[in-house]
């Protein structure tokens, strides 16, 4: 509950899937990433630069930036093409919903697994449409490559809206807001999840688990 | 860039020796770790368990005058409740299977060589012999099995509170600076204050900037506001129409639990987590769908209650019989004691009222309901008992006497046991007898109860009499050994209320929770009615016609929606309503208070006899002092009543004293202190008495340099003042609310020509509700104003001249300031006067508390200052 939620939506061709969903989550990361922190004495740091890059589609008629980090895109990317597959094999005409959610760990004693608590969930609802001819694939790649424009500029004005970021943390802590496994770039914690379908209601295990907590919680 | 660089610099005043080379960049400093409060995930959890533990503390320390840490006595409470059930369950067996009862009923004779006396340890069978015995008992094996997961379950759940409070506790010590030491003496309303504060600098919650105290109140409450608002509505199958008994309540803990595993948090329940409804079940579209859905989960926890049943009811009797036992042995008559019922404490209950604050209220209700229900004592039971009671009572005494010649007597088979019964049966019958100095005036004693309790259906005004009242008032009040019959027979019906009365209404519940629940940015799914909005669920019946778009489906009954909003907006003054809210409540207060200072008709009328009651009341000499304290925030209140916050509330009756004070401890802040009391409706109702300890003490100090260690108790008297002028200001309102919602339905006022004139009892016995309503803990021991905390003293004092300040000094508002009391008090002294010379009790008369009690504080003002 205690967290943002975003939802876009979008609309496109089933090769454009690809280019579209990277399109939107880097644009969504390239504001949630810093350069490396490096912590001095006395509780300061710095903080690294961050190259970014232009990146064209071959589908859209779109060119968006991204942070020129290739081991995150490598991460996003491979998200992205399980993401595809799993549309891909769903067999009905394609509707799914990926999720890029931020969120922050929490420290816990012993016997309890570290909280992983989100503070900002970005949902994105493909829809996946077929198209007949090339022409129509023409009109297409450019009508979706103006949606993904508006997208990005909806996605900054979300961004600089002045809300919650967690805090800076000290060195020892960093941990627990960044995702620091990166060399080049250290974007807030993240996670990648994906749906297929409208299959909104809750798996087994996600009941298992609340009933659990539920009972626990009583 | 060098420019940020020195800036960030001379922060860190060690930072001086970094590598060459690295100058140049940007310097940030962390803040990382200041406090691990800032985004809690679960917020509901959070809240919760913050007033949990909030009123543990509190409750821990009202039992246990002095301060122990309210954390560890829940901790101990927690450790023995897993104790104890081990013990009943090992007792159970041992008693079940290690006992030769044979022996112990001397049946069977022990051959000992020594002695012919049969000692415990000869009844106990031998281990061996036990275990054997346990062993071959199938049934009791299952219990043990049973019982034995429950209480892993137990253990579990133990650990992982302990775990949470534990938190919490940190929470509470780092980040609201409260210790646990001093939490008693915070008020809910303090804690809630320092939570919103917190919010601006560690966004605990961070979709909003601020937290406003209804977020918290909603995050509390979610689940419970539903359920108040579904009985509301009698959306819950809870009452029944049998042939024999007739109209009947049933609403037990079980079946209270198991509609919470329903519809909140069971598996496949209507809520997704703790704060979102599921998404399907907001659509209307496929509702009928749904509703099947719904009933056959219904079906399904039916059967798993019935099938568990057997199981509940083993435990259900061994907890009561090892939990009540003791009780009724000890004292027989509290089986005819009386309790408030589950039902009742969802019928009375305000939307967005805590635990504490609804079990103060219906506290203070006891005394009055109690004698309420005293009233309509069979006359022929009466004669019954008391004839049952003279022949139990003689044989009982010749029993005695003869014992007390000779003890032999005891040894005699069944006289011990001949003794016991009797004094049981006297005790019983005795509590059919009526006092004898008892008054018969319930439509008065309802008054006062209507005081407390803010609800009632509308057929009792004026039918207080009727045993039709009395009977459905029993269902909000109902016997104690009612209330322990229904909880063991829970087990059994539960079930078949589920599938049978609960499952055919599943697709009104569909259409409730789909039309009365919306979306609150930062709180998640509310029940709408839990808003208090005026304009959505008022009832036009209850003055929000005219306001109200509300349909009849909309519409809360009895006025709940009206009723909640007063209550709210009082308990919680810093509270901003939105504005057709505010509208509706300084509508409300300005008639309470043009009713008031017109003086015409009923609550007025009322005060006169407050009044008198009063006045009779402070003669007493022991409350002297505290009784003049709490009875001042009434007069202060009426005086106040009408007026909107901003402007400063003096009194007019305290002025005197406030003038006369200033003469002995000249203040000059006045001014600034009024300042930093902008918008309170509430007056500090306890000033009369602190500025008299500060005129005692007679220190000039600044107030605001107080430390809160030392004035803990001052605060304690503060918060608790405080907190008793605002259910007066409410049961004042709601008076007058069902005095108007009476006038509005019936067009004209009702008059009882059944009424008894006992003008003197009638004063009497409701003065002895009003000293039961001030439930005021350690009133012998309170240090009221007589302690000498200078800084503290000075405190409240200054606080106290903020108040008073405003009669004498030159306000800016002032002429507004005299203008307002003015009308009022003349009003009220001239009640006071008629209230005192009128021996009669006007009819309507029997408000509980509110004495305006003008000349009371004032006089005891200057009798402090005097005698200092």
């Amino acid at each position: 509950m205690n967290c943002r939620s975003e939802v876009l939506e979008v609309s496109v061709e089933g090769r454009q899937v690809d280019e579209a969903m990277l399109a939107l989550l880097h644009t969504i990361l390239l504001h949630r990433s810093t350069g490396k922190f490096h912590y001095k004495k006395e509780g300061t740091y710095s903080i690294g630069t961050v190259g970014t890059q232009d990146v064209d589609c071959d589908f859209i008629d779109f060119t968006f930036v991204r942070v020129s980090s290739d081991e995150l895109d490598r991460v996003i990317r491979k998200a992205v093409a399980e993401f595809k597959d799993g549309l891909g094999n769903s067999g009905n005409d394609g509707m799914g919903q990926i999720s890029l959610e931020f969120y922050q760990k929490k420290k816990s004693r012993w016997p309890f697994s570290d909280e992983c608590i989100p503070w900002e969930v970005w949902s994105i609802k493909v829809n996946v449409v077929n198209l007949a001819n090339e022409q129509e694939r023409q009109i297409c790649s450019e009508k979706v490559g103006e949606k993904l424009g508006e997208k990005v500029i909806n996605i900054v004005e979300v961004i600089n809206r002045h809300e919650y970021l967690p805090k800076m943390p000290t060195q020892s802590e960093v941990d627990n807001v960044f995702d620091t496994s990166l060399k080049d770039v250290q974007p807030y914690l993240y996670k990648i999840t994906f749906q297929i379908t409208d299959s909104m209601g809750t798996s087994v295990s996600t009941t298992m688990r609340r009933l659990i907590k539920d009972t626990l919680a009583l | 860039m060098a420019h940020f660089d020195t800036e960030y610099q001379r922060l860190e005043a060690s930072y001086s020796d970094s590598p060459p080379g690295e100058e140049n960049l940007l310097v940030h400093v962390p803040e990382g770790s200041k406090s691990p409060w800032h985004h809690i995930e679960n917020l509901d959890l959070f809240f919760q368990r913050i007033s949990f533990l909030h009123y543990n503390e509190q409750f821990d320390y009202v039992y246990n005058l002095h301060q122990k840490n309210g954390f560890t006595c829940m901790l101990l409470g927690e450790i023995f409740e897993l104790v104890q059930l081990v013990f009943v369950v090992a007792f159970t067996v041992f008693l079940v299977n290690c006992v030769d009862y044979d022996i112990l009923f001397a049946n069977k004779f022990v051959n000992h060589t020594d002695s012919s006396k049969v000692t415990l340890p000869d009844a106990i069978l031998p281990v061996d012999v036990c275990s054997a015995r346990i062993r071959d008992n199938v049934f009791v094996i299952f219990i043990i099995l049973i019982s034995g997961v429950f209480w892993l379950h137990r253990l579990v759940k133990f650990m992982y509170n302990i775990c949470c409070y534990w938190e919490i506790r940190s929470f509470f010590i780092n980040a609201l600076k409260m210790s646990m030491a001093d939490l008693p003496y915070f008020t809910w309303q303090e804690v809630q204050a320092r939570i919103v504060e917190i919010q601006k600098e560690h966004q605990i919650c961070i979709h909003k900037k601020e937290l406003t105290e209804l977020d918290i109140y909603h995050r509390i409450l979610r689940f419970k506001n539903y359920m108040v608002a579904m009985v509301n509505k009698s959306l819950l199958p809870v009452r029944f129409h049998l042939p024999l008994l007739g109209d009947t309540v049933f609403y037990t803990r079980g079946l209270k639990y198991n509609f919470e595993l329903i519809f909140f948090w069971g598996p496949g329940s209507l809520f997704e987590n703790e704060w979102s409804l599921k998404a399907e079940y907001k659509r209307g579209g496929n509702r009928l769908e749904l509703a099947d859905r719904l009933s056959s989960r219904i079906l399904w926890i039916g059967i798993a209650n019935l099938l568990l049943c057997p199981v509940i009811l083993i435990w259900q009797i061994l907890y009561a019989f090892f939990s009540h036992t003791e009780v009724i042995k000890r004292e027989p008559g509290s089986l005819g004691a009386r309790c408030w019922s589950l039902y009742g404490r969802f019928y009375l209950r305000h939307f967005n009222e805590l635990d504490h604050e609804l079990m103060s209220r219906l506290s203070k209700g006891y005394k009055a309901s109690s004698k309420y229900m005293n009233c309509f004592m069979s006359p022929l039971l009466t004669v019954v008992a008391k004839n049952v009671a003279f022949f139990a009572g003689s044989i009982l005494a010749v029993l005695i006497a003869l014992t007390i010649y000779d003890e032999d007597v005891l040894a005699v088979e069944h006289v011990l046991s001949s003794i016991t019964l009797l004094g049981v049966c006297i005790t019983i019958c005795r509590s059919f007898i009526p006092d004898k100095h008892m008054v018969f005036c319930p439509e008065q004693l309802l008054k006062v109860i209507l005081a407390h309790i803010h609800y009632m259906p509308d057929h009792w005004q004026g039918n207080a009499h009727r045993y039709e009242t009395r009977d459905e008032f029993a269902q909000l009040f109902q016997y104690k050994a009612v209330f322990i019959l229904e909880e063991l027979l829970s087990p059994v019906i539960t079930p078949f209320i589920l599938i049978f009365c609960l499952r055919r209404k599943s697709l009104e519940i569909i259409d409730f929770f789909r039309n009365f629940t919306v979306d609150v940015v930062g709180v998640g799914d509310t029940c709408s009615f839990a808003q208090m909005d005026v304009r959505q669920h008022g009832h036009p019946a209850w003055m929000s016609a005219g306001k109200t778009e509300a349909s009849i489906y909309q519409q809360a009954e009895d006025g709940k929606t009206e009723l909640s909003l007063m209550h709210f907006a009082i308990t919680n003054p810093h509270w901003q309503p939105p504005r057709e809210s505010t509208h509706f409540i300084s509508q409300l207060k300005e008639k309470v208070h043009r009713e008031a200072s017109g003086g015409q008709q009923g609550i007025l009328t009322d005060n006169a006899v407050f009044t008198s009651t009063h006045s009779l009341q402070s003669d007493s000499e022991p409350h002297s002092l505290i009784a003049n304290l709490l009875m001042g925030p009434p007069s202060l209140s009426s005086l106040h009543l009408g007026r909107e916050g901003s402007i400063n509330p003096v009194s007019v009756g305290a002025s005197e004293g406030a003038s006369a004070l200033r003469s002995l401890s000249p203040i000059s802040s006045s001014i600034h202190l009024r300042g930093s009391y902008p918008s309170a409706r509430l007056p500090r109702p306890d000033q009369p008495a602190l500025a008299a300890s500060r005129a005692m003490t007679g220190s000039g100090t600044d107030a605001q340099t107080i430390s809160s260690g030392s004035s803990a108790w001052e605060g304690q008297l503060t918060s608790m003042v405080l907190s008793e002028y605002a259910s007066t200001e409410m049961s004042i309102h709601a008076l007058y609310m069902h005095e108007m919602h009476k006038q509005q339905s019936q067009g004209e006022l009702s008059r009882h020509t059944w009424y008894r004139q006992e003008s003197d009892e009638s004063s009497e016995s409701v003065n002895e509700d009003l000293e039961s309503t001030r439930n005021f803990p350690r009133s012998s021991t309170f240090p009221c104003t007589t302690t000498p905390h200078q800084e503290g003293a000075a405190h409240h004092s200054s606080r106290q001249q903020r108040r008073h300040g405003g009669t004498t000094d030159s306000v800016p508002g002032s002429s507004r300031v005299q203008r307002t009391p003015r009308v009022p008090l003349g009003g009220w002294s001239e009640e006071t006067r008629t209230g005192r010379h009128h021996d009669t009790v006007p009819e309507e008369g029997s408000e509980d508390e509110l004495p305006p009690r003008v000349h009371k504080v004032r006089s005891v003002t200057w009798a402090t200052v005097g005698s200092f």
